[in-house]
């Protein structure tokens, strides 16, 4: 195998797909403007939802009114309820979504908050389960019934001349022992390998079609076969080609992720998740990127060499199409585990491929090294890279997948 | 006493497996889980020799196995069985070595790479070849001159019209110079300008180079512009092999009179010619056909008895065109003669 000629080839995919208008917008041009375009989108949508949720009244409906006019008052200067007059049909009409949901005060429920020692009445509260809505605003309505609640023990043991805090004999007290980075690295570092991944998969996807069912499709595959390259060093060239563009697009988009966050405006989130962000970006090492890009590249290896291997059984790049999608789903699949809560690396899931470059990468850019696992990882992706570079080389040597008619 | 064959083949054999597609809906789910197999013999046990400069024709219909053999003969493919031995290699074993000693045009494929500029195509094939600088730019010189590349040198491949890229697949075909072209169907779409062209040149090669030429085609004019020496091959096996010139003495049965009467009193007197099974046939208005069988009639005889009953205007005397005597071959009629 002479690396000259692997050169001959991979200059040759690079002119021939760097012309191509697909490459460039796969490529390039889509990591590159996916999340500020994310980023501001959902800003907007957040700023449109919380004014809408402000400006919202939910439609109520009290049975029982009479029974507890100063409540249902209270209840009307908050503001956020729309109380509605009686009707028979008020479940028929909640589970039609007309109304949010209903209350029912008891008969005598103010008398007997009057009368000392008499049992608690109970007020009824009404709601669809599943209904998003509804279920927000009996939680609004529980919120209210408890601070009523309070207020009035409150007042009752000020009556009595008790202190209220007899009523809170414990207290407790939190402090997060956590870094910033630790913080926001479990936030947003459990996104970041799966963009990662993602990425470097999508990146790889259209050359490594093109460059096997497409060069099939246009009839050059013969000639290329028929010319002084070997088989091996025609696998070489074609794979190193998808390579870097595998790679070059998880760069780009991790850029571009990167970048988001830093310089994105400002957004009014109540739990400084924006904040947090920026000294998230701040806080990345140069020693937790190169390390998540170390686990990345044996990766994007595995994804170049499989995508080869199975789009050059196919004819055309039609054809590719349609068996490349089940590796999408199959690579997404274990990046998405990674992101759910509770997933933590072992031993056995440090040999699972792609879920386990997400959880270590995870790891790392929140700051811990868990050296043995970075190891296991590493060895093993490198491992599963070899077997599908060798696949995809052995079906370059097969005729009935190349001349398949 | 004679050269050593350049190309030589002997009992090559190519199987391939493919399986029964059923049809319907029904039958390609079927076809999903049991499959018959057939073994299907692209190339049955074929033999030839190659001497050096020569230029061989190498016809067939649709499937008959050329491509196959090309392909074989090029190192893509592995023969099942046989043996060739081309330039001094086994073609699939040595290919590397091998492939730098021969140029390989397939008509319906380019080596030109689609979307690039012709010129880095083949900037690209002189790094793969080898070949100095100082030959490409020697060989470039001539292809400019013979095959007119200058003008779209820079075009990328999927511009060029049908007749531009083949030009440069056999500039590309021929930038190292080999001693040995391969051509698979390479006049096959274009026009007879552009087809003109590519004879010239290969012509042109054939006789400063001394490169030795087989070509499959469908185009029989190919052929006989081209080729002393044809090979028919049908259902992988080698019908003929020999001189152009013998298959047609030998297969040429019928000839053809052609002639024009002088006017309608002329033409009523025609009948009087059909006999021993003669039959004349009216191709145009006052033109007439006889097709007769050269073997039994002589064409002497028939012109005397054909001027001697009607006032004739114009004569033509053809022989039965190729196309004619390869259909024949095809429907396996014609070569228990030739075969003696």
């Amino acid at each position: 195998m002479k690396l000259r000629n692997i050169a001959v080839i991979y200059n040759k995919e690079r002119m021939d797909l760097l012309r191509d208008k697909r490459t460039i917008i796969n490529m390039l041009l889509f990591p590159l403007v996916m999340f500020p375009l994310i980023n501001t989108g959902f800003a907007k949508m957040e700023k449109r939802f919380t004014e809408k949720a402000a400006r919202e009244t939910a439609p109520i409906m009290v049975l029982g009114a009479e029974h507890a006019p100063a409540m249902i008052e209270k209840l009307r200067a908050t503001g956020k309820y729309q109380i509605l007059p009686f009707t028979e049909d008020f479940k028929q009409q909640i589970g039609d979504k007309k109304l949010r949901a209903a209350v029912e005060f008891p008969a005598g429920f103010e008398e007997s908050l009057r009368t000392a020692g008499s049992a608690a009445p109970s007020v009824k509260l009404y709601f669809y389960s599943t209904e998003l809505n509804s279920e927000m605003t009996v939680g609004n309505l529980e919120e209210f019934f408890s601070k009523q609640r309070s207020e009035m023990a409150a007042g009752r043991l000020a009556g009595r001349g008790i202190a209220a805090s007899v009523l809170t004999p414990v207290k407790t007290e939190e402090e997060n022992v956590a870094t910033q980075e630790k913080v926001s690295g479990a936030r947003l570092g459990g996104l970041i390998p799966y963009f990662i991944i993602i990425f470097s998969l999508m990146g790889a996807l259209h050359p490594a079609m093109d460059l096997t069912a497409g060069e099939k499709e246009r009839g050059t595959l013969e000639t290329i076969l028929a010319s002084a390259v070997s088989r091996g060093e025609l696998v070489m060239g074609k794979f190193f080609f998808v390579l870097t563009a595998s790679v070059v697009t998880a760069i780009i988009s991790l850029t571009s992720y990167g970048m988001t966050l830093k310089y994105a405006p400002a957004r009014a989130m109540a739990r400084g998740a924006d904040a947090s962000a920026k000294a998230f970006v701040a806080s990345f090492s140069l020693k937790s990127l190169a390390m998540v890009f170390g686990m990345v590249l044996p990766l994007a290896m595995f994804f170049s060499a499989t995508l080869i291997a199975v789009a050059l059984i196919a004819r055309n790049y039609k054809e590719a199409q349609s068996y490349v999608g089940p590796i999408m789903i199959f690579a997404i699949i274990p990046a998405i585990i990674s992101v759910l809560p509770g997933i933590e690396l072992n031993a056995k899931l440090a040999l699972i491929p792609i879920l386990n470059v997400s959880l270590v990468s995870k790891e790392v850019l929140s700051g811990s090294y868990p050296w043995g696992f970075i190891g296991l990882v590493f060895a093993s992706t490198c491992f599963y890279a070899a077997v599908a570079l060798a696949a995809a080389a052995l079906q370059f040597q097969r005729e009935e997948v190349l001349f398949r008619t | 006493m004679p050269d050593e064959p350049l190309i030589s083949v002997r009992d090559l054999t190519k199987h391939f497996r493919t399986f029964k597609r059923r049809e319907g809906v029904w039958g390609a789910m079927r076809n999903l889980v049991k499959r018959e197999y057939i073994a299907v013999r692209a190339v049955d046990r074929v033999t030839f020799e190659i001497q050096r400069g020569d230029m061989v024709g190498y016809i067939g219909p649709n499937g008959a196995g050329k491509s196959t053999t090309i392909k074989m003969l090029t190192g893509i493919l592995v023969p099942t069985g046989g043996e060739i031995l081309s330039n001094g290699f086994v073609p699939w074993r040595q290919r590397r070595q091998y492939v730098k000693t021969i140029g390989v045009v397939f008509g319906q494929r380019t080596q030109l790479w689609w979307d690039i500029a012709v010129v880095e195509s083949f900037k690209l094939l002189r790094k793969i070849y080898d070949v100095s600088q100082r030959d490409y730019d020697e060989r470039m010189e001539m292809f400019n001159h013979v095959l007119n590349l200058k003008d779209y040198l820079h075009t990328p491949v999927r511009k060029l019209s049908l007749g531009e890229r083949m030009r440069c697949d056999l500039a590309a075909a021929l930038l190292h110079n080999p001693p040995i072209l391969f051509l698979d169907e390479p006049t096959i779409g274009l026009d007879v300008v552009a087809k003109d062209h590519i004879r010239q040149f290969l012509k042109e090669i054939n006789q400063r180079y001394r490169t030795t030429v087989l070509l499959t085609t469908h185009d029989l004019d190919d052929i006989e512009e081209l080729c002393k020496r044809i090979m028919i091959i049908d259902h992988g096996r080698l019908l003929y092999d020999g001189p152009l010139a013998l298959l047609k003495q030998k297969l040429l049965r019928t000839k053809q009179v052609k002639f024009v009467v002088k006017d309608g009193e002329q033409a009523a007197r025609l009948p009087a010619l059909e006999k021993d099974g003669l039959r004349i046939e009216a191709v145009d208005h006052l033109t007439y056909r006889i097709v007769f069988d050269r073997t039994k009639t002589s064409t002497a005889e028939l012109l005397r008895q054909i001027l001697a009953e009607v006032e004739v205007r114009d004569l033509l005397i053809e022989d039965e065109p190729i196309e004619e005597i390869v259909k024949r071959i095809y429907a396996g009629e014609a070569l228990k003669e030739v075969s003696a």
